[in-house]
Formats: structure tokens, C-alpha cells, sequence
């Protein structure tokens, strides 16, 4: 590669950062309360840099304790959910697969009631916890089903994963739907409703070390493999036939996206949409070359859910929606437009 | 020997397709395959490429197990065109081609100006320069071949797997595409249904139902009585005013 090149993949890497900040600053200040971009600031250089501004004590607890552990967190989710949505529609060459595919969302929400509802673990297992271990649970039986189909993450006949998909993502359903009715009160019921649309409120540092890591990893896969997903555009064997080792790519990918997903689902719960619609965006802006379309589905899945949680903050005064309300109002429609879209191209 | 298939067998769901195929190609040579539809041309090539694994038996490439190397090693050295590889992506006819370097790149072995040239002349090879920009959807069934086969050039393999590469192609593509394999120094195994075009390569086989019946020079194999046994036609050969060549001429039995 020539230096210019090199120079300006630089350039588009440090204007993605810069975009990504201010995103996150954005998400800082905007608020019920908006709070001034300079105290942001002010409060940041105290914390990070040890400054000494004199700032308002409540700005600098709503800024440091709340608003950005809950902005990063938005981030990460945001960009992991987008990215194993691409990596999912791309290895399985689905246009309308998302995370939850693999039963993901319906394991973790079983898991989450069974913990809160059922009272499994009697009190030292964190919601978060048992929804990891649904989300795991679930892709696991999936991915049984699918390989005993014939199927399964093989060369020949990714059909059988995305049914297995649909027939364990069922399941689950039922079974949270099943502990919800036979022992949830009304209180408890809301509770886990509000969970499963989604919600950033309990978000707080220790979710930010878990959830930077985990994004970062999947946004690391998806570079490193940019060309082994590229390859794919002409189906499986097309891909082995350029060198592509597909099972163990797919082994791999597969087995990222699910632990990406079932960590932001545990720290945030399932919101919708965004690891569908966003990929099929960032393919009408930079194409579908995965060196660029990776880093511009995480930058927009990252904006886009800080944006989301802004405004499901600040639509109804006084009162915070769950964010897959938000992301699912604007994906639905966009959703119907993929859908059209796709007949046309037909 | 630079490919060799010992006892190839492949079956699907207990039915055998191919059964006991020995093959050896030398360096340089084209071989010809024909048999009727369903007679495992495409499974043989499948099996050739290394993108299935044999029921039983194996493929050697000069010496080597194909299936104990590394897909991106085989795939430095074959290069396979499949039949009606399709994408629903918006990907252009550059992309398509770029892809043909996969097996040549690594994340820390980035695109270099020499792709670029590469990717230039297999462009140009596959008579598709100045549809670079064009996209995939917008292509005629001929052009999207001519992509594929482009692409596969772009691999620079030393092995070049092309299965009925000249279908959906107009009369010229179809004689261009067959100069430009004979013409590259390389050794190619192509399957075709035009007898005629067969009788043009270096050696031929002749697949039916699942085995390989014969194995030699076009004028060995291709005889009126085995074209006649094998694809159950009536056949005469003609012989062109022009040179001489000589050329199949079929009729419907009865």
C-alpha cells in the first residue's frame, strides 16, 4: 500500500474517533438537566488529568457517575449489536439476519426472569448474570440443532442456523413467558418488560470495562477478517475456493458475534433493530467492502444508540422510555424500506 | 504430475455420484470433461478444487494431499470457476475481481500496486475492461461470466478448474475464452457440453453416470460409437472445407 494511502486511512480512522467523541460528549451534556459542553470538559480534566476547576458538585456527579458510563456504554452496544449484525448477514448471507438470530435476546430474557422472577440463585446471581448465561444457553442449543440438522455452521447450508434460530428464539420466548405468568406480580412484570425494550439507566463503569473490551474485540474481528468476509459475497464455496478456511471463519465469527451479543444484552438488555437496519445503512454510505463498511457500521451503530438513549431520555419530560422503543420507531420503518428495496433488486 | 485424483468417490445421502475416478493431469495440458447432465462433471470439479471432501479416495496437487493444505495455499495454486456463483450485494465488476487476490493478501500483507496490475490484466484477459465501475446487477448473464473468469485469473493460479465456463456466453466470447486458456501458461481442466470445443483440447474425458469411461486424445475418446453409447445420440463426423478439421454433427436417435 502506498504511503497516500496509508495517510488517508489514518485521516479517515482519526475523523471516525473525532466523530465517535463527539458523539459521546453529546450524549454527555444533552439531557433533562443540559449541562454546558465547557463543564463536561472541566469535569473530565479534573477526573482523568487531575485538574483543579471549581465545578458544581451535582454536575460533576450526574457527568462522571451517570451520564458518560451511560453514553460509553451506549457506544459499545450500539457498535457490538451493529457489527455482529454485518458479520451475521454477511457470513450467512442473509439480508435480514440480526444478533438475536441465534436466540440470543429470548435466551438472556429467559435467563434474566428466572433469575429475578423465579428467584434462581436465591439472591447472589445478578440479573446481568443469568441473562448471560440464557443468551449463552440459548446459542448453544441453537447451534446444536442446527449441526444436527446437517446443517449448522458448516460449508454447505447456512439455512439450517437461521431456522434452528427461529425454533430456539420460540422456545425461550414461551419459557419467559411461561415464568412471567406463574409467578411475577404486576410490579415485577413492568420491571422485566422495561428491561427486555432496552435500558442504559443502570449503566455504570464497572458495565463500561466489560462492554469496551467485548466492542472492541468484535470491531478487531471484523478488520482482521475484512477479506475472508469480502470473499463471501458469492456464497461459501466461492470463498473456500479463494483460500477462505470457511468453517473455521465461520467456527470463529459466529462464536464472536454470540459472545458480543450476550454481553451487551446482559448489561443493557435486547434492543432492537440496530444490528439490522445499521449495517444495510453504513452499505448505502461506504459500500460493501468490509475493511470500511466494519468501522463505519460500529461508528454509526455507536452514534446511533447514544443518539437513541438521548432521546428516550428527553422525549416525554420527566419520564425515560426504553430505548428499543426509540430504536424500533425509526428501524421499522427502515426495515420496510430494506424489504422494498430488496424486491427491487430481485 | 501437477493433479492427480486416485479412486475418487463422492455420494450424497447414500447415493453414489461419483464413483472410482483415477485422473492424472501433467503440467501445462488441457483436459476436456463431457458426460451428460448429471454425470458428476461438477462434482468432479468440486472434488478437483478441493471445496468438497471426498467420500473416499484423494486429489494430489503436485504430490501434495489437497485436503492436508491450507485453503489459502490451494487456493495460491487452483484457481476454480464455479456455475452460476450469484450475489445479491452491490458489489461492482472491480470488487468482483479484487477477490481473485484473497488468497494472496493478509491483513499484514496489505493491496499493493502489483494487485493492481494484476487486477488490470485479468480485466483485460476476460475482454471486460471499462466495466470496472459497473454493478454486479447490471450485467448480462455473459458479462457476469466473463467477471468470474476474470476473477479467477486475478488468482494467477498455476491450476485453472473452469466448469462450463463458455455457458451463457455469445459465439465470440465463447472461442475468445477458450483461446485465452489455451494461450496461458497454465494447466486447465475444463467441463463443457460442446463436443465440438472438446475436440480442441489436449485430452479428454468422458464421465457417465458417476465413472469415467474414458481417458485420452479427443480423436481416442471421442469416437461415434462412445458418443453414441454415452449421450445417446446419432452422430456423424464432418470434415470442415476450409482445413479439415473434423467436426460432430448430432441427429436424435430415430
Amino acid at each position: 500500500m502506498s504511503q497516500q494511502a496509508y495517510v488517508s486511512r489514518l485521516g479517515r480512522g482519526a475523523l471516525g474517533f473525532a466523530a465517535l467523541a463527539a458523539a459521546v460528549l453529546a450524549g454527555t451534556c444533552i439531557g433533562e438537566t443540559p449541562i454546558p459542553v465547557l463543564v463536561v470538559l472541566q469535569t473530565l480534566a479534573n477526573k482523568i488529568l487531575g485538574a483543579a476547576y471549581v465545578l458544581d458538585p451535582i454536575d460533576m456527579g450526574i457527568i462522571w457517575n451517570y451520564r458518560l458510563p451511560r453514553a460509553i456504554v451506549a457506544a459499545c452496544c450500539g457498535s457490538g449489536l451493529a457489527i455482529s449484525g454485518m458479520v451475521l448477514q454477511s457470513l450467512l448471507r442473509n439480508a435480514l439476519a440480526d444478533p438475536y438470530l441465534l436466540g440470543i435476546s429470548a435466551g438472556a430474557s429467559t435467563g434474566a426472569v428466572a433469575v429475578t422472577v423465579a428467584g434462581l440463585g436465591a439472591g447472589a446471581v445478578s440479573m446481568s448474570l443469568g441473562a448471560f448465561g440464557g443468551a449463552v444457553a440459548a446459542f448453544l442449543l441453537v447451534a446444536i440443532l442446527a449441526r444436527a440438522a446437517g446443517g449448522g455452521v458448516t460449508l454447505h447450508g447456512t439455512g439450517q442456523i437461521v431456522l434452528a434460530g427461529i425454533a430456539g428464539s420460540q422456545l425461550f420466548n414461551a419459557l419467559t413467558s411461561f415464568i412471567i405468568t406463574k409467578s411475577a406480580n404486576a410490579e415485577q412484570a413492568r420491571g422485566i418488560m422495561f428491561w427486555l425494550l432496552g435500558n442504559l439507566s443502570g449503566a455504570r463503569w464497572p458495565d463500561v470495562w466489560l462492554a469496551v473490551p467485548v466492542a472492541l474485540l468484535g470491531l478487531a474481528a471484523c478488520v482482521w477478517f475484512a477479506r475472508a468476509l469480502d470473499a463471501f459475497a458469492f456464497g461459501a464455496e466461492a470463498a473456500a475456493s479463494l483460500g477462505v478456511p470457511v468453517r473455521s471463519v465461520q467456527v470463529v465469527l459466529i462464536g464472536l458475534t454470540a459472545l458480543v451479543t450476550a454481553v451487551m444484552v446482559s448489561i443493557v438488555g435486547s434492543i432492537g433493530f440496530v444490528g439490522l437496519v445499521i449495517p444495510h445503512a453504513a452499505r448505502f454510505i461506504v459500500g460493501v467492502r468490509h475493511g470500511r463498511l466494519g468501522p463505519a457500521t460500529a461508528l454509526i451503530g455507536a452514534a446511533f444508540l447514544i443518539a437513541a438513549d438521548v432521546l428516550s431520555r428527553t422525549i416525554i419530560p420527566g419520564q425515560v422510555l426504553p430505548i428499543g422503543v426509540i430504536t424500533a420507531l425509526v428501524g421499522a420503518p427502515a426495515f420496510a424500506l430494506i424489504l422494498v428495496r430488496g424486491r427491487r433488486a430481485r | 504430475m501437477i493433479l492427480e485424483a486416485r479412486n475418487l468417490c463422492w455420494s450424497a445421502r447414500g447415493r453414489p455420484i461419483l464413483a472410482g475416478v483415477d485422473l492424472s493431469v501433467s503440467e501445462g495440458e488441457t483436459l476436456g470433461l463431457v458426460g451428460p447432465n448429471g454425470s458428476g462433471k461438477s462434482t468432479l470439479m468440486q472434488l478437483l478444487a478441493g471445496i468438497r471432501e471426498p467420500s473416499s479416495g484423494e486429489v494430489r496437487v503436485k504430490g501434495r494431499r489437497l485436503a492436508e493444505m491450507p485453503r489459502r495455499q490451494a487456493a495460491q495454486m487452483i484457481a476454480f470457476l464455479e456455475q452460476q456463483a450469484e450475489t445479491t450485494e452491490a458489489i461492482t465488476v472491480r470488487d468482483a475481481v479484487e477477490l481473485g487476490r484473497t488468497p494472496w493478501l493478509t491483513p499484514l500483507q496489505p493491496w499493493s500496486a502489483e494487485d493492481d496490475r494484476i487486477v488490470a490484466r485479468a480485466l483485460a484477459d476476460a475482454d471486460m475492461e471499462g466495466f470496472e465501475r459497473r454493478s454486479w446487477s447490471t450485467l448480462s448473464g455473459g458479462e457476469r461470466q466473463r467477471v468470474h473468469l476474470a476473477r479467477a485469473l486475478a488468482q494467477c493460479p498455476q491450476i485453472l478448474l473452469l466448469d462450463e465456463p463458455t455457458n451463457h456466453l455469445d459465439i465470440q466470447h465463447q472461442l475468445s475464452i477458450l483461446g485465452l486458456v489455451a494461450r496461458l501458461p497454465v494447466t486447465a481442466v475444463i467441463a463443457l457440453h460442446d463436443l465440438n470445443q472438446a475436440l480442441a483440447c489436449d485430452r479428454v474425458g468422458v464421465l457417465s453416470s458417476g465413472r469415467l469411461v474414458a481417458l485420452g486424445t479427443p480423436e481416442e475418446v471421442l469416437t461415434i460409437e462412445r458418443v453414441h453409447a454415452v449421450f445417446g445420440v446419432r452422430v456423424s463426423i464432418v470434415s470442415d472445407p476450409c482445413d479439415g478439421t473434423r467436426l460432430f454433427r448430432f441427429r436424435p436417435l430415430a
